[in-house]
């Protein structure tokens, strides 16, 4: 039981991972990933939403009718945004100013959507939250791996701090969303090819 | 879609469209519960931010008024006299409008900006809104406020490389509000 429980949280960060292997949310993939600050931020700012969805969502899956659970599930990933949205503009202004547009888009990601009607709405209570934490995690992981190599590559910094000096020149592509995409094309081949290694050696010890 | 919930119960529209509006209810409720609360925290934190944004700009001001019959202007005092104008900018960059306040001394120079509010392409446009390239406005007056592209040229504003529109659109909502200002001020 207590293995399952473990594989029901790990598989987000590799087997299933929502950017690398699942190909979920990859529009803000591509587009706060330019720097590490805001690729880390956005990332914690999808964990917290998706395992507390989740927690809603499991909690109340005898009480919605299936023909409208979609519905639902979306009012409910939008009033947690807005929860969150209103208690940082109150309580962490500064916060609130840094995440500004990308707080509002977090209601519409696939991703948190996805893991409710998947799993959440399946599953009990703890269950679902280690599918969301774990799932969250494994989606901050992939977003911070993006932003680290770009902000290296396409700005010569790190978490704002000079690295290559002053005469680097940086090649524009790699802040641009093409240069994006190219990386996390060869970033999901990596997992891809880690993964069908890790299956053949599984066959062959099963043989 | 899943068709877990595969026993085949038959709902009436109704039901149906009664299970949606408690759930919109419910949320509403919360929603404006928290919103109640948290509403005027986060009014005086915005008026907090935006005295300090402000007192950033004109450091040596003691005092901040607002301008009569101009909405969201203000004159920054020193000593019962006004030493610079708050002004708010705009202009369409990028990704949407690029909002601007703009410090203008009683000549119409710049004091210097802080973006207000804008979308722009992080790590790219948003170089527009740091020290290094804000520099270049400081002390310019409206006249000089041209975007180039030659990097001998120190008299205009370089554009940052890959970012011209956001460059172009944040001297453009700058350059409004120090013409606006001027206007105010009739070149005393």
């Amino acid at each position: 039981m207590k293995n399952s429980l473990w594989k029901v949280f790990s598989k987000g960060i590799i087997e299933e991972n929502p950017i690398l292997v699942l190909a979920l949310s990859l529009c803000p993939a591509l587009a706060v990933t330019s720097g590490v600050d805001t690729g880390l931020t956005m990332g914690l700012t999808v964990m917290f939403v998706i395992t507390a969805n989740n927690v809603v969502v499991s909690l109340i899956r005898h009480l919605v009718n299936p023909k409208v659970r979609v519905a639902v599930y979306v009012t409910s990933i939008a009033t947690i945004v807005t929860l969150a949205e209103l208690t940082l503009e109150a309580f962490a202004p500064m916060l609130y100013k840094a995440l500004g547009i990308y707080l509002a888009l977090v209601v519409v990601f696939a991703i948190i959507l996805a893991r409710a009607e998947v799993f959440a709405s399946k599953n009990k209570l703890f269950p679902s939250f280690l599918d969301g934490l774990g799932m969250g995690v494994g989606f901050t992981l992939a977003m911070v791996a993006i932003s680290v190599i770009r902000e290296i590559l396409g700005n010569g910094t790190i978490l704002g701090f000079q690295i290559f000096g002053e005469g680097y020149n940086a090649p524009l592509i790699m802040i641009l969303p093409a240069g994006a995409f190219v990386l996390i094309g060869y970033m999901v081949g990596a997992v891809n090819l880690h993964l069908q290694r890790k299956e053949r050696k599984m066959k062959e010890r099963d043989a | 879609m899943s068709d877990m919930h595969h026993e085949e119960k038959k709902y009436s529209i109704f039901q149906i469209a009664m299970n949606l509006t408690i759930a919109c209810l419910i949320s509403g409720v919360i929603i404006s519960g928290v919103y109640y609360f948290t509403h005027p925290l986060a009014v005086k934190n915005a008026e907090m931010l935006l005295k300090q944004s402000m007192r950033e700009l004109v450091a040596d001001a003691d005092d901040f008024k607002p301008v009569e019959g101009h909405e969201n202007w203000y004159a920054a005092e020193k000593g019962g006299e006004t030493v610079a104008y708050l002004v708010p900018g705009e202009a369409k960059g990028y990704g949407g409008a690029v909002k601007v306040m703009v410090a203008v001394s009683n000549d119409g120079d710049i004091i210097d900006f802080s973006v207000t509010k804008a979308n722009e392409t992080p790590g790219l446009g948003t170089k527009a809104f740091e020290d290094d390239f804000r520099s270049q406005y400081w002390g310019k007056s409206s006249d000089t406020l041209i975007v180039t592209k030659d990097p001998k040229n120190t008299e205009n504003i370089q554009a940052i490389t890959g970012a011209t529109i956001t460059s172009r659109a944040v001297t453009e909502a700058v350059k409004e509000a120090v013409d606006a200002v001027l206007e105010f001020t009739g070149g005393e």
